[in-house]
């Protein structure tokens, strides 16, 4: 099966490996998988004061276009509002990476992650606002 | 007169292409004319006698398997019809089939739980268990991060451990048709084999680099 050179590049040189702290308060983090092919991948997104995405890592353990995938999306996501990085598709990342039809789940999988790591961030920031307002609520 | 699906399935009829006398859907030879018939739809435990159950007798289904394999052997068919040889070529496809879904523990959970109703999922959508990620992407990093043969040894036997007591588990699941049970465990189950594959290949990997 032939990859094309994008895939190639990202699963030779990805972009954005590693961790960032999950118990920060800015830090959101997806962790996905899909068990009929083992696959685990963890995305983390790092949100700026004025809610863009400044920074992304990811760790993936699975197939080449698994990690080209959740590459991509953290070179994609940076740079980004949450909602602009909300609205990534599968499709988007399938096809700048011509990911063959076989492999069109694992592009799913970093939609997945990408979803997931904003949601985890806005629970915080929710959780964080909900605490606020009740310690301010406990004050008066 | 049927008595239950799951106990006709085995024994649904059949006619013989050649010499149209009824045979059970499993037939592999006629029994009037000793033909080779078509594969049918019996499933993988019926294809091999043996109860649909995860229990399975390891040597009985060894025994079975080679018994068929040998009855459907090319040499067999040299110079037979060519829809003979067509009809014996696709049982041989059928019966591999059904061998390695009932050898590989994980495979026959698979099927035995799609044959109960239980929903598994497919490829591509993640599942939600936090949990069992979290501890599939902690065992990967530490295998990762193994740098000798014995530190990967070390965490296999972990993962083996642990794989003995999950398919004891599943057997019991089984039994009591505990649906959520049984799909909690292939889904770990599906992650330790997968971890027991790249642990053996990192295990390789550095033996051979001869560290």
């Amino acid at each position: 099966m032939a990859y094309s050179e994008k895939l190639i590049d990202h699963y030779e040189n990805p972009r954005n490996i590693g961790s960032l702290d999950k118990n920060a308060e800015d830090v959101g983090t997806g962790l996905v998988g899909a068990p009929a092919c083992g696959d685990v991948m963890k995305l983390q997104i790092k949100v700026s004061a004025d809610g863009l995405i400044e920074d992304a890592k990811f760790k993936t353990f699975g197939c080449g276009s698994a990690i080209a995938s959740s590459s991509l999306v953290t070179e994609w996501v940076k740079g980004k509002t949450l909602d602009e990085a909300g609205t990534i598709k599968n499709t988007d990342i399938a096809k700048h990476l011509a990911l063959p039809p076989v492999k069109i789940h694992c592009s799913v999988l970093a939609e997945d992650a990408i979803k997931a790591a904003i949601a985890d961030y806005r629970a915080k920031t929710e959780k964080k606002t909900v605490e606020a307002e009740e310690s301010a609520q406990a004050a008066e | 007169m049927t008595m239950s699906t799951a106990a006709t399935t085995a024994s649904e009829t059949a006619v013989c292409w050649s010499c149209g006398t009824a045979t059970a859907d499993t037939t592999t030879f006629c029994a009037a004319c000793g033909l080779v018939q078509p594969p049918g739809q019996s499933d993988h435990f019926a294809r091999l006698a043996q109860p649909r159950s995860f229990d399975i007798d390891a040597a009985g289904l060894d025994r079975r398997y080679f018994e068929l394999q040998r009855q459907l052997h090319p040499d067999r068919f040299a110079r037979k019809t060519a829809r003979e040889k067509a009809i014996s070529q696709q049982q041989a496809a059928a019966l591999n089939e059904a061998y390695e879904t009932l050898k590989n523990p994980l495979r026959r959970a698979r099927y035995l739980a799609q044959q109960r109703g239980v929903d598994l999922p497919g490829e591509g959508r993640t599942i939600d268990d936090p949990e069992l990620l979290m501890e599939a992407m902690e065992r990967r990093e530490a295998l990762a991060e193994s740098t000798t043969v014995s530190a990967v040894q070390a965490l296999e036997s972990t993962a083996q451990e642990e794989r003995a007591g999950l398919l004891q588990g599943l057997s019991a699941q089984f039994a009591a048709n505990d649906k959520s049970g049984v799909r909690a465990a292939i889904l770990r189950l599906a992650y330790l084999d997968k971890f027991t594959e790249e642990a053996r290949a990192r295990r390789f990997n550095l033996g051979a680099s001869g560290q």
